[in-house]
């Protein structure tokens, strides 16, 4: 096709002209994407939207895209004078189509910076591009940059207002952030496996989003649960198990006064909202204890049982996945840390149990894994569950949730007869290679810290 | 349910010998297509793309086949007020590109054609209070920035203009319970961030603060029956990932606890024997960033045809040595 270049202006001014009157007229396009059109069609336009999906015909892309790239850079050279509004619209199509040329959000930021373009925008332009390019790694640093943008002006506010229904106001809007950003992970994290950059992306918003906000991060251990059991493969999605769990259990060790200390943005209003008493468990999931120590306790040993089951049982369920066993070292190491630093005697339980109120330690038996009621492992596994070769005794939850048989179900030695049971068992080549490489590293790394 | 392991197959007919005059055609050819959509689409890294296929130019001894004047003048270009130097013409500075601009410059023995003080006061004002570094001015942190702000420096000589104590104590608190690093804390670990720690840990004097032990299991782990290295588990094995890895465990001084003889194969597997260059995998196509790093790892693996390569710096030994400067290995 040789088009001149006055066409090709045309051309392109019309294309970009599209792409922007669709989203003003169609606010709910939830994708975008390429559609495979090697020619132009007589006099129709190639942005097409079906439902909400935003398409861009192929044909086009070769002029649209040098041609928005070189005006952007002539701008940004001053050889070229463009107005805000023309700004807005070149750098969406460009970064459609483009999305690590820094340089474009870079421009967007400075608009966003000089309050001619709403952060909200950009976050809904780097959502959309990450349909397309679930990877990005530019559009991930520009998202994370929009939400930085964002929260100093809520903590502007915050700072400024003394009044209750402005600071309630920021923080719903606060949790509504929190909550979209959640999804765009997600949805990320299932167009491309294993997505560093959107698991990396997740952390960073609850590390500067949520930190210290235990009813947060426990609702993300549970929404994360049953997608990590759908995607065994996914290293990222179970390292965002790991990062909670540490997370949770540093929170819950310490003392009652000083995890509600901890502040979001530096706004007394918000405390009380911190450290909730009591969590809904419509899901049937493992309560909250309350800031009593005792109970704070037992909700971390009963955290790490239920990683650890959850990990024996996707292992059994699936084996072969390098990403279970690695989880499993994890969860143990963690684990281990944990109870040098909290259960300080070599058998821990005496001491720290009997503070919990344990009264029947001696029926406490090496083998007596239980059955739990756990409604997240009943939903993932259909079988039996077989550790150490024998059916397992059904068991009283309450016991359970007192902590009492805990600690014994974590031990080294559990974790061997656990190993051996696959070796054992399993016909399975990577799955004994896997089992083999984790019981070496039991003796090798585990082994020499204790 | 079996898991279906996530790895290549060699097939018997792959290439299993190294075609260094394609490879060298394949680079020179490629900067001359510059009309062309994919090269547009790949401008916001063109200084990066330079500094692959020059170094992959020199490691090979073929660095004046090209335009050194040319290229220089495009490096000058893209220093700006601040110091700092963009990917291209109109494009904003980084880090990355300050980095990659530099190396360039060594290895035409030209750092004069830049401000260099300048960099210097570009680099040093992106360190953050807590010893971290942002990428450019709107404060993106990353370990792999880190790294890219104390090779500039160690290249300049300049090491001392930042607070090195600071950047090591955030570089360390990236330090993961695998031994590995990630991009911040609490960070999965990830072969290129660990290149990224490892490198930076080199270049500081740091190297006794890792576990090399831990983390030369980790990353043995990453070598598949394929012989190709992974940078995570369950990912398939990369030619760029390979070399991310046997750097890593070159500078841990750790690098024969890989099997070395089955790389080489993966390696050279991936060349593709009519363009000339390598790709990520076997039969994918080729491009000058894995076409480096595929030289420089058989460089690593001891490939007498290649020049020397440093597993700090992905650049020719015999550059670093007229610079001065010889990062630290463990042994
Ligand atoms: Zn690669």
């Amino acid at each position: 096709m040789a088009e001149s270049k006055e066409e090709v202006e045309v051309l392109v001014q019309r294309v970009v002209k599209d792409i922007s009157s669709a989203f003003k007229r169609h606010p709910n396009i939830d994708e975008i994407g390429l559609i495979q059109c090697p020619e132009a069609r007589y006099n129709r336009s190639p942005i097409v939207l079906v439902e909400n999906k935003l398409g861009v015909e192929s044909w086009c892309v070769k002029f649209l895209l040098p041609y928005v790239h070189n005006k952007l850079l002539f701008y940004r050279q001053r050889k070229h004078w463009l107005d805000s509004e023309a700004l807005v619209d070149i750098t969406c199509t460009l970064l459609l189509l483009n999305p690590d040329f820094t340089t474009a959000w870079n421009v967007r930021k400075e608009l966003v910076q000089c309050g001619v373009l709403n952060p909200e925008r950009d976050l809904y332009l780097s959502k959309l591009a990450l349909t397309k390019f679930p990877k990005s790694p530019e559009t991930w640093i520009h998202r994370r940059w929009v939400l930085q943008h964002i929260l100093h002006q809520f903590s502007a506010v915050v700072h400024k207002t003394q009044q209750q229904v402005e600071a309630e106001l920021l923080s719903n809007h606060r949790d509504r952030l929190i909550h979209q950003e959640m999804k765009v992970c997600s949805d990320a994290a299932c167009r491309y496996p294993s997505n560093y950059n959107a698991w990396s992306h997740r952390i960073w918003v609850l590390q500067h989003m949520a930190m210290g906000n235990i009813k947060v991060f426990h609702d993300e251990l549970s929404s994360v649960h049953l997608w990590v059991s759908m995607h065994v493969s996914d290293h990222s999605g179970f390292h965002y198990r790991q990062f909670l769990l540490k997370e949770l259990i540093t929170e819950l060790s310490q003392s009652p006064s000083s995890a509600s200390a901890s502040t979001i943005f530096c706004s007394s209003q918000h405390q009380s909202s911190i450290v909730p008493r009591s969590i809904p468990q419509a899901n049937g999931e493992l309560p909250l204890a309350d800031s009593a120590s005792g109970d704070r306790l037992t909700t971390v040993l009963e955290l790490f049982y239920q990683e650890t089951e959850l990990c024996s049982d996707l292992i059994q369920s699936f084996p072969g996945h390098e990403t279970l066993w690695s989880h499993r070292r994890h969860v143990y190491y963690l684990w281990h840390q944990w109870k040098k630093d909290h259960l300080p005697c070599s058998d821990g339980r005496e001491s720290k149990l009997k503070l919990l109120g344990a009264s029947d330690l001696g029926g406490i038996k090496q083998t007596c894994v239980s059955q739990g009621e756990s409604v997240e492992r009943n939903r993932h596994v259909s079988g039996p569950m077989e550790v150490d070769g024998a059916s397992l005794p059904d068991h009283d939850s309450k016991r359970l949730r007192r902590g009492i048989l805990l600690p014994c179900l974590l031990t080294l030695q559990n974790e061997h007869i656990f190993v051996n049971s696959i070796l054992n068992s399993c016909s399975n080549p990577e799955q004994k290679n896997f089992a083999l490489a984790y019981k070496n590293w039991l003796d090798t790394v585990i082994s020499v810290q204790i | 349910m079996s898991a279906q392991l996530k790895d290549v197959i060699i097939k018997p007919d792959a290439s299993s010998s190294l075609l260094l005059d394609k490879h060298a055609d394949y680079i020179a050819a490629y900067g001359s297509k510059k009309d062309d959509y994919e090269y547009t689409l790949s401008e916001y890294l063109r200084m990066s793309g330079i500094y692959w296929g020059l170094t992959v130019m020199d490691l090979m001894g073929q660095l004046q086949r090209m335009n050194q004047q040319e290229i220089i003048d495009f490096i000058k270009a893209c220093q700006h007020e601040c110091g700092g130097i963009s990917a291209s013409i109109g494009h904003d500075p980084h880090l990355l590109y300050t980095l990659s601009a530099v190396q360039i410059l060594c290895l035409y023995d030209s750092l004069d054609a830049i401000d260099v003080d300048k960099v210097v006061v570009y680099v040093k004002g992106l360190q953050q209070e807590d010893g971290s570094f942002a990428g450019d001015k709107w404060g993106e942190i990353d370990t792999r920035f880190s790294f890219c702000a104390v090779a500039t420096l160690a290249l300049l000589g300049k090491m001392d203009a930042i607070n090195v104590d600071k950047a090591v104590e955030f570089v360390l608190s990236c330090m993961n319970f695998d031994g590995g690093f990630g991009c911040r804390p609490g960070s999965e670990s990830h072969a290129g961030q660990i290149y990224c720690c490892t490198g930076f840990l080199s270049l500081t004097g740091q190297l006794h603060q890792l576990n090399a032990d831990l983390l030369g299991w980790w990353l043995c782990e990453r070598q598949l029956p394929s012989g190709g290295l992974n940078g995570r588990p369950e990912k398939l094995p990369d030619v760029c990932y390979s070399w991310w890895v046997l750097a890593s465990l070159k500078i841990i001084g750790r690098i024969h606890w890989i099997d070395k003889a089955k790389l080489r194969r993966f390696i050279l597997a991936c060349q593709d024997e009519e363009t000339g260059g390598f790709a990520d995998r076997p039969g994918d196509m080729v491009d000058p960033f894995h076409t480096l790093f595929g030289v420089a790892g058989l460089s690593l693996l001891g490939d007498e045809q290649i020049k020397p390569v440093n597993p700090v710096l992905c650049m020719p030994e015999d550059v670093l040595q007229r610079v001065g400067l010889q990062p630290d290995l463990l042994s």
